[in-house]
Order: C-alpha cells, then sequence, then structure tokens
C-alpha cells in the first residue's frame, strides 16, 4: 500500500520488439508555453497503415515532426526505428530522416528544378551514383504513372501529379516508414483517392504509412488504424 | 515505357543540389564578381605602381651614397671633415673625390664634349663621398648637414632626397597592406551578401535537404564553392583587366627604366580572392538556420 512516505516513479512498460514507433507519457511543449501534446502512449508496429486524425490544432503535425526529430518530446518516452528520440544525436537524426519518407501537404517540390531531379535528390544526399540513381528514379516514377514527365517541371503538373511526384520522392530510397502531413488536403476526391491508392499499395508491400487527414470518408474505401487526437490528448484507437 | 524518354537522362545532364555541385550562375553573381573584380583590379594597380616606384629607387636602396661639398677655399678642413663625417653612425665610409675624377665626370656630363673642362673642374668644389650603411639611421641626414656646416660645406638635398624615398615607399606600402585588408573585408562581405540572397532564394532547397537527412557540408558546400570561384574569378578577371593599364603606362615606364611584372599578381589576386570570397561564404553560411533543423 502506497503513503504519503513513498516515492512516486513513472513505471514504463517493457519495448515491444514489433514496435516501429512507440511512445509512453509523450509530452510536447513549445517554448512559447502551447502544449501541444500531453500524455500520449501508444504503439505503431511495423507495416501498419495509420490514420492519424483530429481537429485542426489537435497535434497531428507536432506529432508527425517528432517521428523524423523535427521536435523533441518535453517529457516521456519515444522511440522510433529502434531510436531514443530524447538523447538523438544530429548524426542520429540525419540517419533517422534519411530511413524515412516525409509527405507534405504543400508537396515542398523544388519548383526551379525537373520532376526528375526532385525525386533524385534524396538519393543524392544518400551519395547514390548516378548510373544507380537514374534507373531508380525511373522506377519510382513508373509506379506513380508520371514516367513520361521526368523532365518536366512541377508548375507544369496538377496538384494530383504534384502530390505523386512527392510521394515518388518519399518513397525512392526505400524507407520502412513514410509519413504523410495531409498528402489529400488540397486534393479533389477521385485524385485523393488515387494518391490513397498509392500509399496502400506501398502499405502491402511492407511500409509503415502514418498519414495524418482530415477526409475520414476516405476509411469507406481504405481501411486502417485511425489513431484520433484532441487537444493534444489521445481520444481514440481504433479500426476503421 | 516510350523508348525516347527511356534515352533521355544519358542524353541531358541533370543538375542536382548539394555536396560539389554549384548552384546556377545568376544575376547576383555577376553583379558581385563586377564588384569584386574591380576592387581587385585597383589593389592589383596599387601593388603594380609600388612594383614600379621600387624599380625605380632601387638602386638607391642598393648602395645609398651621399656627396658633401666643400668650398675650395676651406681646403684645409679637409681632412678633418672626413674623420668626423666618418665617425657618424650610419655612415660606412667617406672617399675623397680627386679633380681629375671630378673632371672626368663633368666631361661625361657635358656629353663628352671636345670642351677642356679641366678648367672649370679647378673652380668645383671639395667633394667626399659618403657610402652609408643604414640610411635609416634615425637622423643621420641632420647629423651630416651639422658637421658639414660647422665647416662651411653643403651637402647635396637632391640626393638626401632620393635616399628618404624608399622611407616614403615603405609608408605606402604600409598604406597599401592597411588598404589590402580593408577592401578584402569588403569584398568578403559583398560576396557575403550575395550569397545571403542566394540563400533566400534557395532556402525551400536548403531546408528541404535537411529533412532529407543531408549532412551539413553537403548543404553548405555549395555555397563555399560558389564564394570560392567568385573570388577566384573576380581575381583572374582583375589580372587580366592590369594589362591594359600596364601597355598604356610602357613608354612612361621605359623611360625610368621601369620594367613591370604583372605576372607576379596573378596568383595573389587568384589565391586572395578565392580566400576572400571563401570567408564572404563561410559568414554567410554561418547562420544557415531551417524550421526542422536538428538542432532544434
Amino acid at each position: 500500500m502506497l503513503t504519503a512516505g513513498h516515492l512516486m516513479v513513472t513505471v514504463f512498460p517493457m519495448p515491444d520488439k514489433n514496435a516501429l514507433i512507440e511512445m509512453q507519457q509523450l509530452m510536447l511543449r513549445y517554448p512559447a508555453g502551447k502544449v501541444a501534446l500531453s500524455g500520449v502512449s501508444l504503439a505503431i508496429s511495423k507495416g501498419s497503415f495509420i490514420y492519424l486524425t483530429g481537429e485542426s490544432g489537435a497535434g497531428k503535425s507536432s506529432l508527425l515532426r517528432m517521428f523524423y526529430g523535427g521536435l523533441r518530446p518535453t517529457s516521456g518516452q519515444l522511440s522510433v526505428q529502434q531510436w531514443d528520440m530524447r538523447g538523438l544525436s544530429e548524426g542520429d537524426v540525419r540517419e533517422l530522416r534519411q530511413r524515412t519518407g516525409i509527405i507534405f501537404q504543400d508537396h515542398k517540390l523544388l519548383f526551379s528544378r525537373t520532376v526528375f531531379e526532385n525525386v533524385a535528390l534524396p538519393l543524392r544526399v544518400q551519395g547514390w551514383e548516378k548510373e544507380r540513381l537514374v534507373p531508380r528514379v525511373r522506377k519510382v516514377l513508373e509506379f506513380v504513372g508520371l514516367d513520361d514527365r521526368l523532365w518536366s517541371y512541377p508548375e507544369a503538373l496538377s496538384g494530383g501529379e504534384q502530390q505523386r511526384i512527392a510521394i515518388a520522392r518519399a518513397m525512392v530510397t526505400n524507407p520502412p516508414i513514410i509519413l504523410a502531413d495531409e498528402p489529400t488536403g488540397n486534393l479533389d476526391e477521385d485524385t485523393a483517392r488515387h494518391v490513397l491508392d498509392l500509399l496502400m499499395t506501398l502499405n502491402n508491400n511492407g511500409t509503415t504509412v502514418i498519414m495524418a487527414t482530415h477526409d475520414l470518408h476516405l476509411l469507406n474505401s481504405h481501411p486502417g488504424r485511425v489513431i484520433q487526437l484532441h487537444q493534444g490528448s489521445l481520444v481514440g484507437d481504433s479500426h476503421g | 515505357m516510350d523508348e525516347r524518354i527511356k534515352e533521355m537522362p544519358e542524353q541531358i545532364n541533370p543538375r542536382l543540389p548539394g555536396g560539389f555541385q554549384l548552384p546556377p550562375f545568376g544575376i547576383h553573381q555577376f553583379l558581385a564578381l563586377i564588384i569584386v573584380c574591380v576592387a581587385l583590379w585597383a589593389l592589383g594597380s596599387v601593388w603594380l605602381g609600388l612594383q614600379g616606384a621600387q624599380q625605380w629607387v632601387g638602386s638607391w636602396q642598393e648602395n645609398v651614397r651621399l656627396h658633401v661639398y666643400l668650398p675650395v677655399e676651406k681646403r684645409g678642413d679637409l681632412k678633418e671633415l672626413n674623420e668626423r663625417l666618418r665617425s657618424l653612425d650610419g655612415v660606412d665610409s667617406v672617399r675623397q673625390i680627386s679633380r681629375e675624377e671630378a673632371a672626368v665626370w663633368m666631361q661625361g656630363w657635358l656629353g663628352d664634349t671636345s670642351l677642356n673642362v679641366s678648367k672649370f673642374a679647378k673652380q668645383l668644389p671639395e667633394s667626399l663621398e659618403l657610402t652609408l650603411a643604414d640610411s635609416e639611421h634615425e637622423f643621420l641626414f641632420s647629423d651630416i648637414r651639422d658637421e658639414a656646416a660647422r665647416f662651411g660645406a653643403t651637402v647635396n638635398e637632391d640626393e638626401v632626397q632620393m635616399a628618404n624615398a624608399h622611407q616614403l615607399l615603405q609608408s605606402i606600402r604600409n598604406l597599401a597592406w592597411f588598404a589590402t585588408l580593408i577592401i578584402a573585408l569588403a569584398m568578403a562581405m559583398i560576396v557575403s551578401n550575395t550569397l545571403r540572397m542566394i540563400l533566400l532564394a534557395r532556402a525551400d532547397e536548403v531546408h528541404l535537404m535537411r529533412l532529407l537527412g543531408a549532412k551539413e557540408w553537403f548543404v553548405r558546400m555549395p555555397f563555399i564553392l560558389e564564394g570560392a570561384l567568385l573570388g577566384g574569378g573576380a581575381g583572374i578577371l582583375a589580372w587580366i583587366l592590369l594589362w591594359p593599364l600596364v601597355l598604356g603606362v610602357s613608354d612612361w615606364t621605359d623611360g625610368l627604366s621601369i620594367d613591370l611584372h604583372p605576372f607576379v599578381l596573378l596568383l595573389p589576386l587568384l589565391a586572395g580572392g578565392a580566400v576572400v570570397g571563401c570567408l564572404g561564404a563561410v559568414v554567410a553560411t554561418a547562420r544557415l538556420v531551417s524550421p526542422d533543423s536538428v538542432d532544434q
């Protein structure tokens, strides 16, 4: 029986060996004082397809940024791909990012570069030789159905095509995990469905996909695990 | 897939950012190149001018000689004056110039005419030639003047001025070094400013490379290289533009027996420009912060 004299300690459970991402009592407070996440505990297994949902400001994007080292936890535990995110060195963050594909709502494509150059950038960062790089880029562009736009500039493409280029860039290094921050936010329903088809295909090939989204109607055609956040707290975890 | 598309990568050389790939050359870089080139050209001109001035007074600096003249009627004091001058610090030796030697010199000075100068030579004052061990010795020329005045002798002031020319040159050289330092800093700032504008224009690219896990050297290297190339290129251009200047003043320099060597300025302008460009690039990229930087 605990008495007032006993020391209070937080006990974290043993890590799940199949988990790609694990967090316990995760808290994130921005320097300005705003609490973005509070007491979030969950585990994400390898090969799963996750929808992160919640209203704007619920903490979806903050959580995704923590998964690639863009933000550090204020307290609690977070482990991503076996890395403890609290004590990560700069070199570890770089290595983690090289093993993570990121898709943004605004694509973050380089408009002064061709489609080929945009998709090849992650490979160049990882030091791939041009001889290996060209066929790999062509292969992923074939996967997203844009191999005929190799030398086009992104501004000549539609919104859906730009998002497909962003998917190609995220998958080109064959990372074990893809983080997508509202990738369908600016797309019409048909195009969004097509983008989601691509992500599902990647997931079926073994890639873990975590996608922040508001488009819950997509769950009907593309089922997955739904993690719901509300004002920085975990309020729901179900399979849709 | 269309076979024509498959062959395209081999036909087109893709330009990927980062590492040893230079950013595209634009109007900002061109303007910076011109400004740095003009600054380096001005510096090169100053150092070339110093090179010419050095040659002009060079023979004097090698073996500085000074003449003291004693009126004929005071010939009796010649020996004592000789000894007093010899005893001064900074005077290496004192030699009396004979009348015959003076006559030969006068004959030559008059253009080796058939005129018999021996009569004139007899009217010349007694001449003592002083070889100076250290023309920079403090108060040396004042001491010589004082000793000469005590015996009613005079010093060749033109020769004093020439002997002092190297001191003036040294002062100019010091000023040139100071100007070089200031202009180098100004050039570094110009390069730095230019690269900061380019960095602002390419902030998305830098941010994206960091999100993809690029190492810092990979992100910064293109800008460092660009700074070095900009400075080095401006150095070579400035060196090339020194040649019209050298050719333009060649008639004048030939008359003064000055042989300018712009070749010696090639390496300093090239290396100096590159170093200054690198410095500017390092300053520009010192605080290259992106959202989601790993140090956040």
